[in-house]
């Protein structure tokens, strides 16, 4: 009995080392920062990398649930692009900031939508449906606005993402607030479970009675609304949109959510796995920006860094098979 | 090139497949090797031909020891397999996959032409003629298998394993075939041919052996062999010890009446009964049709025509989960693939159809225990928590939690699919008694097994199918390894039977 308990012991050390991997990595990295960094451990500092990361939490959290269900939506960076467009049309008629929210929100929520039907009912592969729907929302994104710069025409409404409550910009509780929910729908939901079973064993799950095409849109509506409420947010803030935006949030986000430990293969993961992959990244960024890297060198080497997470990761699991 | 295999042993975990084997297999010859599902036959086939590797023993190759330690290296030495699932690159051509590996080049450019004459050549010397202006996908199973032998020809093979090749061809091919092996024979290659199909075995082969249990039962010629001779000794053992005492039901109500079931080539014109408290077995090969009666009936697939009665009430069923409403479950053909989430809990897997019954909001996690709780131990799942991965569970605990999970849901009608494939001894008697229970409580049992001595000792009645239509009905006394075997493999037993 003895040499049972040792051995499980033993185990569960590795297993903690191993499981938390990114949670330590990611505290060594905060703490290297503060050590060497003069600004970085900072209050200013510290709350500005919040107020960036919000979207990026926001787009990150529902990316977890797609990528758990075994899909992979690579049309967000449009909707991210789309949404505020309409959003801002919206804003131009009808000056309230909440509905122009709920135009973004409701512009992914469309969109993602469409990603769902045809992932799951067009059966074609979800990398290759929502490449071609990106096109198609950024087509649509250039139609909306005429090409032109849409501007936010009442500048009080930057108050929806910036006032300070304890510190923190709304746009910041606003991400934390999706993430909590991201987080107990996947954890304490009957839809958390569906995602899981979906994305572990799709047939299984079919067979198990869950209606698994249903639970593979919704997937993608969540996604897609999430995607639409960042994108509304982030052209709140910067009081602009056109639809030749910058939308490589896409890249960020699957790369935090991937260095968290989220499997592309589908099945498992975990919402607080990719909040800890931004942050690992944006710490990474920050510490660059402070001590003056060249951005050119900055990019090399985070890709670098996100191989070697994932290679890490990859390794670590290759064990257990 | 004489193959001798001596004292050979093989496991796999708590199961013997192979125990203390002793065969000759002369060269030139066409050698089967017969028995039922988990007899050892395949086994032997692929340590042979270094797909598996022997635990004890050796294999001689004309009088000289030797390793196979890769299906590599028993090509080196001559053997070769062909598979039951073929192996062959679908979009490319014959040629292409023939020498697949071992092209002729010139630098890193490969000679097409060379390969195309040399892929003539060897057509012309085997007489085996498949087209080769198109990929193998679009060529027939039987044209496919073709592809494969020029294959092993072109690697020089003198000894090739056959694993059920016939399995999936058509009458016209299967006779195409043996056609072939005769004519490797007499260039000199060795054939080892593991099959089911009896009919086939007999006329073709120049000496059969006959296992059962990892065993060798006898090795004879097919002229002192006839179709009921191999049946018996494929058989031999007593059916019944390893299962409960058999408690048919007095004329039981029907809880499942098919009508007419009708789906493409798959299967026609299915119709049956399961009544309350009753064990039916739909038996057949592999291929018959039996499983995919079982989804349609469960709503995993489609079917084009036909009705399903549950309690005396038709009803339609489109997607699995309203089977589930209706009280029906089902314990699909393969766990793994078709049945559990491997990396979540058992708990999680337990719970997973019931979730709705299960949820407001948020999951009601104790009301989730207290049915985990339950159903983990109705089924006998041994396991130190139910928050254990499923994955980490031996097959017979894995097979045990479907189990838990089907009887969440208190079920009506259980349809099994091949309960016990790939579960231990210990377990196989659980899951028996466990079966058996689930009739004796008055729910309708529905089992597919391609175990001849399962079907037999837990059926009051089965049901046997070929090529996608129900052959024969046994019932009772009727019920006998032989007699299914008989019905399952040909047609004219089947008449002798029936009358």
């Amino acid at each position: 009995m003895t040499g049972v308990d040792t051995a499980s012991r033993s185990i569960n050390v590795k297993s903690l080392l191993s499981k938390y991997a990114i949670v330590w990595v990611t505290l060594l990295v905060f703490i290297f920062l503060s050590a060497s960094t003069d600004a970085f451990l900072s209050a200013d500092n510290l709350r500005n990398i919040l107020d960036q990361q919000s979207v990026v939490l926001i787009v990150a959290a529902f990316t977890t649930i797609v990528l758990i269900s075994g899909g992979f939506d690579v049309s967000l960076g449009a909707i991210y692009i789309l949404a505020p467009l309409v959003a801002l049309r919206v804003q131009n008629n009808i000056n309230s900031a909440w509905l122009t929210l709920l135009a973004g929100i409701l512009v992914g929520l469309i969109a993602g939508l469409l990603n769902g039907v045809i992932v799951a009912y067009g059966r074609i592969n979800s990398f290759i449906a929502t490449l071609a729907t990106s096109f198609i929302f950024f087509g649509i994104a250039y139609l909306v606005s005429d090409g032109t710069i849409l501007r936010v025409t009442d500048i009080t409404m930057r108050e929806v993402v910036t006032t300070r409550i304890l510190g923190l910009t709304s746009a910041t509780w606003i991400a934390f607030a999706v993430v909590a929910i991201a987080w107990i729908t996947l954890d304490r939901t009957r839809f958390g479970r569906y995602i899981f079973s979906v994305g572990g064993n799709f047939e299984a799950a079919r067979l198990a009675g869950v209606r698994t095409n249903r639970v593979v849109v919704a997937a993608f509506v969540l996604a897609g609304a999430g995607a639409g409420l960042a994108g509304t947010l982030n052209s709140i803030r910067s009081v602009t949109a056109q639809a030749s935006d910058d939308f490589s949030i896409i890249f960020a986000v699957i790369a935090a959510v991937v260095v968290g430990g989220t499997s592309i293969a589908g099945g498992s993961g975990a919402i607080w796995r990719s909040v800890v992959g931004v942050f690992f990244i944006a710490f990474i960024v920050n510490g660059f920006n402070l001590n003056g890297v060249d951005p050119v060198y900055q990019r090399i080497i985070q890709g670098a860094v996100i191989l070697t997470a994932v290679g890490a990761d990859a390794w670590s699991r290759r064990d257990k098979s | 090139m004489d193959l001798e295999v001596r004292s050979v042993s093989k496991r796999f975990g708590a199961t013997i497949a192979l125990d203390n084997v002793n065969l000759k297999i002369a060269s030139g010859t066409i050698h089967s090797l017969i028995g039922e599902n988990g007899a050892g036959k395949s086994t032997l086939g692929k340590i042979l031909s270094g797909v598996y590797q022997l635990d004890s023993g050796e294999v001689e190759l004309a009088g000289q020891a030797v390793t196979i330690g890769s299906p590599r290296e028993a090509l080196s030495r001559g053997i070769t397999i062909i598979a039951q699932e073929l192996s062959l690159v679908p979009s490319r051509s014959a040629a292409d996959n023939v020498y697949l590996g071992i092209e002729d080049h010139a630098g890193p450019w490969v000679r097409r032409g060379v390969i195309k004459d040399r892929f003539e050549e060897l057509t012309k010397t085997s007489g085996i003629i498949v087209p080769n202006d198109r990929p193998v996908s679009a060529l027939s199973i039987g044209d496919q298998q073709k592809v494969e032998i020029l294959r092993a020809l072109a690697r020089n093979a003198e000894v090739i394993v056959m694993d059920e090749p016939t399995a999936r061809l058509s009458v016209e091919e299967t006779a195409v075939l043996k056609d072939v092996m005769r004519s490797l024979r007499d260039q000199g290659k060795t054939i080892i041919f593991v099959s089911h199909f009896l009919g086939d075995v007999l006329d073709v082969s120049d000496a059969i052996t006959i296992m059962r249990d990892g065993k060798i039962i006898r090795t004879s010629k097919p002229s002192e062999e006839t179709h009921d001779s191999l049946v018996e000794a494929m058989t031999g053992r007593k059916a019944g010890e390893a299962f409960p005492a058999k408690t048919p039901p007095n004329s039981p109500a029907p809880v499942l009446e098919v009508n007419g079931l009708t789906r493409g080539m798959q299967f026609a014109d299915i119709s049956f009964t399961v009544g309350a408290g009753e064990i039916v077995a739909l038996a057949g090969l592999v291929g018959s049709g039996r499983s995919e009666v079982a989804r349609a009936i469960y709503g995993a697939d489609p079917f084009d025509s036909g009705e399903v009665k549950l309690q005396g009430s038709v009803i339609k069923i489109s997607h699995p989960a309203t089977a589930i409403e209706n009280g029906i479950a089902m314990i699909p053909e393969s766990r793994k693939d078709q049945g559990l989430i491997l990396d979540r809990s058992i708990r999680e897997n337990i719970s997973l159809p019931y979730l709705k019954k299960l949820s407001r909001l948020l999951m009601k996690r104790r009301e989730e225990n207290s049915m985990v709780a339950e159903n983990f131990a109705a089924a006998g799942i041994r396991a130190l928590s139910s928050e254990m991965t499923v994955r980490s569970l031996s097959g017979g605990n894995q097979q045990k939690a479907l189990f838990a999970r089907s009887l969440a849901g208190h079920p009506t009608l259980f349809i099994a699919d091949e309960p016990t494939r790939g579960v231990d001894v210990g377990s196989k008697r659980a899951i028996y008694e466990l079966l058996a229970d689930l009739a004796q409580k008055g729910m309708a049992v529905l089992v597919i097994s391609s175990e001849l001595d399962e079907v037999v000792g837990l059926a009051h009645r089965v049901i046997v199918m070929q090529t996608g239509r129900i052959v024969t009905e046994l019932v009772g006394d009727q019920i006998s390894e032989s007699a299914v075997v008989s019905a399952a493999f040909s047609m004219k037993q089947r008449e002798g039977l029936a009358s």
